[in-house]
């Protein structure tokens, strides 16, 4: 079950403020900040999907995957088995929505996702690993690792 | 692709970083720029009824619990659920104590740019509720921010400080309203 059930309207040009911020920090203060701060938000804000991972347990993750992105419209496919979750996103609505606002996706964009995720996994079994395909497009992996056999 | 129905919890996230860095005002005018490409053109053009357009939709968009009306030339609104606060509230995540302040933040320089004289005042920051003024006569906000002042409100934010560039930029948003008129 999710932690924070969202299922009123929806304020896409919140997309437009996260890019402006990415810049905005990555010029200020450095990539590496911008990273740290992104990971904190996987890690703190998204704690509920962490201490599930932690148990192995990836539901809330997948649950979370699929239902912001349908949410927002976006086009993906969802592919669970048991130690692996791949989410291919095959058009960002966040990156859609910028382009719709005329507004240059900032270099930094696909931050939100790799850090985010991370932080998500940080402590648990699970990592995560980002392949970016194309402008919108990318693979999101959630792999768990396998038991070490001397235990 | 942080949702954007989270991204508030992000943006507690970056309050906190700047706050320890000594930069959320810097971080406020940025946020401020970036906004005009919703409101500026919209507020010069139709002031108040401007921004009941826009903070209409904003109301829809972002499931505001808020009233707001024009009377005399002033525009009064009252939050009395703020969304951005409650979901921050509503986190995991530690909120950041000047969560709140964000919101003049972005608003009092947009509001000097477009020739008008702003207020804000809440209660306390950790409540999701606030109430805004605005209006182009700077003696009507003046009377507001008095009563204010003598009722104990400790948490007033306005642009009255900046009344020359207010005045200033009144002028311009009255000769865009007249060419379009």
């Amino acid at each position: 079950m999710l932690r924070y059930q969202e299922n009123n309207e929806l304020h896409r040009d919140f997309h437009g403020t996260t890019n402006a911020t990415l810049n905005y920090i990555a010029a200020h203060y450095g990539v590496d900040a911008l990273k740290t701060i992104l990971r904190k938000t996987g890690h703190d804000v998204y704690k509920s999907i962490r201490e599930k991972l932690e148990k192995g347990d990836g539901s809330e993750l997948i649950e979370h995957l699929n239902w912001f992105f349908y949410r927002e419209r976006g086009k993906y496919q969802l592919t669970v088995s048991e130690n692996e979750i791949l989410f291919e996103v095959f058009e960002c609505p966040a990156i859609r929505h910028l382009r719709k606002l005329n507004m240059e996706p900032s270099p930094h964009i696909c931050l939100q996702t790799s850090e985010v995720n991370a932080g998500m996994c940080e402590g648990t079994p699970w990592h995560s690993e980002l392949k970016v395909l194309g402008e919108g497009h990318c693979i999101q992996i959630f792999r768990k690792a396998e038991k070490d056999d001397t235990e | 692709m942080i949702p954007s129905d989270h991204f508030v919890r992000f943006y507690n996230e970056v309050f906190k970083f700047l706050d320890e860095q000594n930069g959320l005002k810097p971080y406020y005018e940025e946020i401020s720029r970036h906004q005009e490409r919703h409101c500026l053109k919209l507020f010069m053009e139709k002031g108040l009824l401007g921004m009941e357009e826009y903070w209409g939709t904003i109301r829809v968009e972002e499931n505001c619990v808020c009233t707001s009306y024009i009377e005399d030339g002033v525009r009064y609104s009252h939050m009395s659920r703020c969304p951005s606060l409650s979901k921050v509230l509503d986190s995991d995540a530690e909120p950041c104590g000047k969560y709140c302040l964000h919101c003049p933040g972005w608003v009092a320089p947009l509001m000097t740019k477009c020739g008008f004289y702003y207020i804000k005042y809440l209660r306390a920051l950790d409540r999701p509720e606030c109430y805004s003024v605005f209006s182009e006569y700077r003696d009507k906000i003046e009377s507001i921010r008095r009563d204010l002042i003598r009722q104990g409100f400790k948490h007033i934010f306005s642009n009255l400080d900046d009344f020359a560039e207010v005045e200033a930029n009144r002028e311009i948003r009255h000769r865009i309203q007249k060419s379009d008129a």
